[in-house]
């Protein structure tokens, strides 16, 4: 079992090793408010690529299953869960729970 | 010790290759659906289908769990098919588009997952001459192996960021049991319009893929050929 505030947790500690390796502060003091894609956001597409290939590592590492953070449902929502940390982390929370009833 | 998975390890170039990694020193991880007569300390096998994108994704999870990295990954599993392409059941292009294709997306995808976060690695797609030469006959075949090669391409653009190298490496007929089937005079002529007219061997395809990976020049997203490509 996994919570929400844990997997926050998860999501801010890897933007922050993600801020120093490509030298953007606002990853590293990044909050629930962070943009992570789109207009002024804080990652290119290869960063959120990285970033969700080091959350799916992680909650596999916390959960002992394997978890897919990229589905077709996910792809195709009006407002997409990588938009913004708070919207990823309820759509974390929403895949943990649906996976793991 | 470096690490390296390699698809369709139970026989062929797989096994090949698998070998000479071994004595070279590596770990060598296995992905195959048959079991193989490697018997090797540093040899692990898993008997699994590489068209089935769940089965694979479990597979590499499992290595990252145990803390492997992976510094190559060989897409080399795969199937050959000779038919006129009006003849060419459609049952037969779907399974090599999925053996072929599907099976070099899954577990490149899986282990890209895996090297992006190492920030490092290198991929190497097996191809084929015979897409070049858009040898008549293999129509199927050539396809699929198309399919990989654009595969390489634009995975080598997508991953490049994150220091992992993605090639393809092709080969003319090389003796095995993929070639078997093909007429000797076919083999022939594909050999001479090549520049190879003795044809490959096992031994100088697993040397050339050596060559590569000692090679500090490698372009990514490149395909290289053993053999002259008109």
């Amino acid at each position: 079992m996994i919570t929400r505030s844990q997997i926050l947790v998860l999501i801010l500690n890897r933007l922050k090793s993600l801020g120093v390796e490509l030298h953007k502060p606002a990853l590293v003091e990044a909050t629930e408010q962070t943009r992570l894609f789109g207009d002024k956001a804080d990652l290119d597409s290869m960063g959120l690529v990285t970033l969700i290939a080091d959350l799916e590592y992680d909650l596999q590492q916390n959960l002992g299953r394997t978890v897919s953070l990229v589905d077709e449902k996910a792809m195709s929502r009006l407002t997409s869960p990588f938009r913004r940390v708070d919207f990823l982390t309820d759509y974390l929370v929403e895949v943990v729970n649906q996976k793991n009833p | 010790m470096p690490n390296a998975l390699i698809t369709g390890t139970s026989r062929g170039l797989g096994r090949a290759l698998a070998e000479k990694l071994l004595s070279e020193g590596w770990n060598v991880w296995g992905f195959s659906r048959n079991a193989s007569l490697i018997k090797h300390a540093r040899f692990t096998e898993q008997l699994l289908d590489i068209t089935d994108e769940s089965v694979v994704q479990h597979a590499v999870n499992l290595l990252s769990q145990n803390a492997v990295t992976l510094d190559l990954l060989v897409n080399n599993a795969g199937a050959a098919s000779m038919n006129a392409l009006l003849l060419t059941p459609a049952k037969t292009a779907e399974a090599l588009m999925r053996l072929n294709y599907l099976g070099s997306f899954h577990t490149l995808q899986a282990v890209g997952k895996l090297m992006v976060r190492q920030r490092r690695g290198l991929i190497i797609n097996i191809t084929t001459v015979a897409v070049p030469l858009a040898l008549a006959g293999e129509a199927a075949y050539v396809a699929s192996k198309a399919a990989v090669d654009a595969l390489t391409k634009v995975a080598a653009q997508e991953l490049q960021p994150q220091g992992i190298t993605v090639i393809g490496l092709g080969f003319g007929p090389v003796d095995t049991d993929l070639t078997k089937a093909v007429g000797k005079e076919k083999l022939a002529l594909i050999n001479q319009r090549i520049g190879r007219p003795d044809g490959t061997t096992l031994h100088e395809a697993v040397d050339f893929i050596f060559e590569k990976l000692n090679s500090k020049t490698l372009a990514t997203g490149h395909l290289y050929y053993l053999g002259k490509i008109p």
